[in-house]
């Protein structure tokens, strides 16, 4: 990665075409690009000297290394150059210790490292001691990557296009014939109209209402005020989310404030009751957090409810892997570049000269986008957003999913339930005793419908020894 | 993984050639994981992980070059137990040095100000006044010992 030198800022130079969140408090030290060293005169990267043996060491294995050490060592190791300096205070690094020592019960106040020491050194007056070291010539493409990737904000290119198929006030029987049955996204308009949640879900209702019940935030819970506090001052790459699967659970009355719209009415893993797997989240979090690309857990089909803020999608059909993903040849696993701003700066120009292109769109409060099953999505917030998602089965994707149960690997790919391996076998019991001859019903018309069309299911394409781990469009 | 990868995609018909590595440190590599591949049933475990963990202290009981070298190897051939191993002991050399032993031993030039190094004796200081017990335990390290810088 180059960028121009024009100037004699270095930040300014480094970041010349991408515009930086503002009152970034989080500075790089004037970290620079590796590409920069091809354009200086200076030959020299006082990363290295400032390494000495440790230099042949590449700067994410150096990173891993500091992950091996205690705050207290992490700081004692930044006072002996200034490369360490540099090193030791990513903030990542900081992130995790705060995450590992103190779980939820931090008080976030502005950097990971300044939480930590103030956590465990009360007395310290951290803001006389925050020295910051500014180093010339230190180039690290990982280094500046990373916080860059934190400080960026949108480009408003990455938001333009937006070809998702909008639909305001259809009937259900439109929805399930025109994008249900054929397995295609729309953003519905105007069915939230009686959700209490719309009006009433602000921070100070929030807060209120959910006292000191903790939620989940990725690995850790928290309390919905703390987090608050976090969601404002965070400067991050991946943004701790708050998206928490029994909230209702915990606080009845946030069930009360919406309803499922009525499209989505039909849930037949209700027929499951308490054993169902997690089917309904509340998610919040600060522009930038969201979820890179992955597909949704049991085959389930989703839709996803704006109550504030707004979000940007972008979603590929099952059978095109999107760029810069990798899924393994089964499916259980899938590898994604770091974070989603990264992705878009790196990977979302491709999507411009292929065949296939993505749906798109930004979703705004009181929209409500369907993701049908299989569908390769990512979604990232535009600012500080509240939303609720919910995944369900209906009869259209019934037998999508009791395929998807009953593969062999059902263990590790099955999600959301503590009891995998039985999930196929409950779950059809089930739904044989409350709708009884369904199943064979829906298979014979899938037989039929099939032997019109010679179609492999999706599953069974994604796993054909044939094809191999992805498949590529052009 | 990545050697399986290269026999996948039928580039092994020759041999395989891994430039980024050399002989020596390759042959650790192999040694390494000849000890830790074959996967054992339950019954054997506790006596195995032993087993296991002498030969990895021992293991990394090599000098500076040797081990960055062996970690260099790790990463290119994705063998994360290895890369954990020699990672961790490398951090392990960090622990409990003063900023000057930890200089001479990987052979870092002081490029400090003096102001600079003024402020960093602030974060010494403060390290050396207080106790983070609680750190520690959490962390699952051994008992920190001071020094006074």
């Amino acid at each position: 990665m180059i960028v121009k030198n024009q100037t004699l800022n270095l930040e300014e130079e480094a970041t010349q075409g991408f515009s930086l969140k503002s009152s970034s408090s989080s500075h790089n030290h004037g970290v620079q690009p590796l590409g920069n060293l091809l354009l200086n005169n200076k030959s020299h990267n006082s990363r290295n000297s400032g390494l000495g043996n440790l230099c042949i060491l590449t700067d994410d294995i150096l990173i891993d290394i500091l992950g091996f050490l205690s705050g207290t060592h992490l700081g004692l190791l930044s006072t002996v150059s200034k490369s360490l300096y540099i090193f030791c205070n990513h903030e990542p690094l900081w992130r995790n210790l705060v995450l590992e020592t103190l779980k939820g019960g931090f008080s976030f106040n502005g950097s990971w490292k300044s939480t930590f020491v103030s956590a465990f050194w009360p007395d310290f007056d951290i803001e006389n001691a925050n020295f910051c070291i500014k180093v010339r010539n230190f180039y690290s493409d990982y280094l500046f990557q990373s916080w860059l990737c934190a400080n960026l904000e949108m480009k408003s290119e990455w938001l333009e296009t937006d070809n998702i198929k909008r639909r305001s006030g259809i009937s259900v029987e439109d929805f399930i014939l025109n994008f249900e049955e054929p397995n295609k996204p729309v953003l519905l308009e105007g069915c939230l109209e009686n959700w209490d949640a719309l009006e009433k879900w602000d921070r100070d209702y929030l807060i209120r209402v959910c006292g000191d019940v903790v939620f989940s935030v990725g690995p850790v819970e928290m309390k919905l005020e703390e987090y608050f506090k976090y969601a404002d001052l965070a400067k991050e790459e991946r943004p701790l989310y708050l998206f928490d699967p029994k909230f209702v659970e915990k606080v009845p009355q946030l069930g009360l404030d919406y309803e499922v719209p009525v499209y989505f009415r039909e849930d037949l893993f209700s027929v499951l009751g308490k054993e169902r797997p997690d089917y309904r989240w509340v998610i919040i979090g600060p522009a930038g957090s969201g979820s890179s690309f992955h597909v949704d857990p049991n085959s389930t089909s989703a839709w996803n409810a704006v109550i504030k803020g707004s979000k940007k999608w972008v979603l590929f059909p099952p059978e095109v892997v999107p760029p810069g993903v990798h899924p393994s040849p089964d499916g259980a696993e899938v590898a994604c570049p770091v974070s989603i701003i990264e992705w878009f700066m790196n990977f979302y120009g491709a999507t411009k000269n292929w065949k296939r292109r993505p749906v798109e769109c930004v979703c705004k409060a009181g929209d409500v986008v369907f993701v049908p099953n299989g569908w390769w999505h990512l979604v990232i917030n535009l600012e500080d957003s509240i939303a609720i998602t919910q995944n369900y089965v209906s009869r259209r994707n019934l037998l999508n999913v009791l395929d998807f149960l009953k593969r062999p690997n059902a263990s590790e790919l099955v999600s959301g339930t503590t009891d995998r391996v039985n999930l196929y076998d409950k779950f059809k019991t089930a739904i044989e005793a409350s709708f009884p001859g369904t199943i064979d019903e829906l298979a014979l018309k899938a037989e039929e419908k099939s032997a019109q069309e010679k179609k492999m299911t999706f599953w069974e394409s994604v796993t054909d020894a044939k094809v191999g781990g992805f498949k590529f469009s052009f | 993984m990545v050697i399986k990868h290269m026999i996948e995609d039928d580039c092994a018909d020759n041999g395989i050639r891994v430039p980024n590595v050399r002989g020596e440190i390759l042959s650790l590599v192999v040694a390494y994981c000849n000890k830790h591949g074959p996967v054992q049933n339950d019954s054997e475990d506790n006596s195995r992980s032993d087993e296991l963990k002498t030969y990895d202290a021992d293991f990394v009981k090599v000098d500076q070059a040797t081990l960055f070298h062996l970690i260099l190897a790790a990463n290119f051939l994705n063998i994360k137990s290895l890369l954990d191993l020699t990672c961790q002991t490398v951090g392990d050399m960090m622990k409990g040095k003063t900023t000057e032993e930890i200089r001479k031993m990987f052979n870092i030039k002081n490029d400090l100000t003096p102001e600079e190094e003024e402020e960093g004796l602030i974060w010494k200081n403060l390290v050396v006044a207080s106790t983070p017990e609680g750190e520690e335990e959490f962390r699952g390290e051994n008992q920190w010992s001071y020094e006074i810088w």
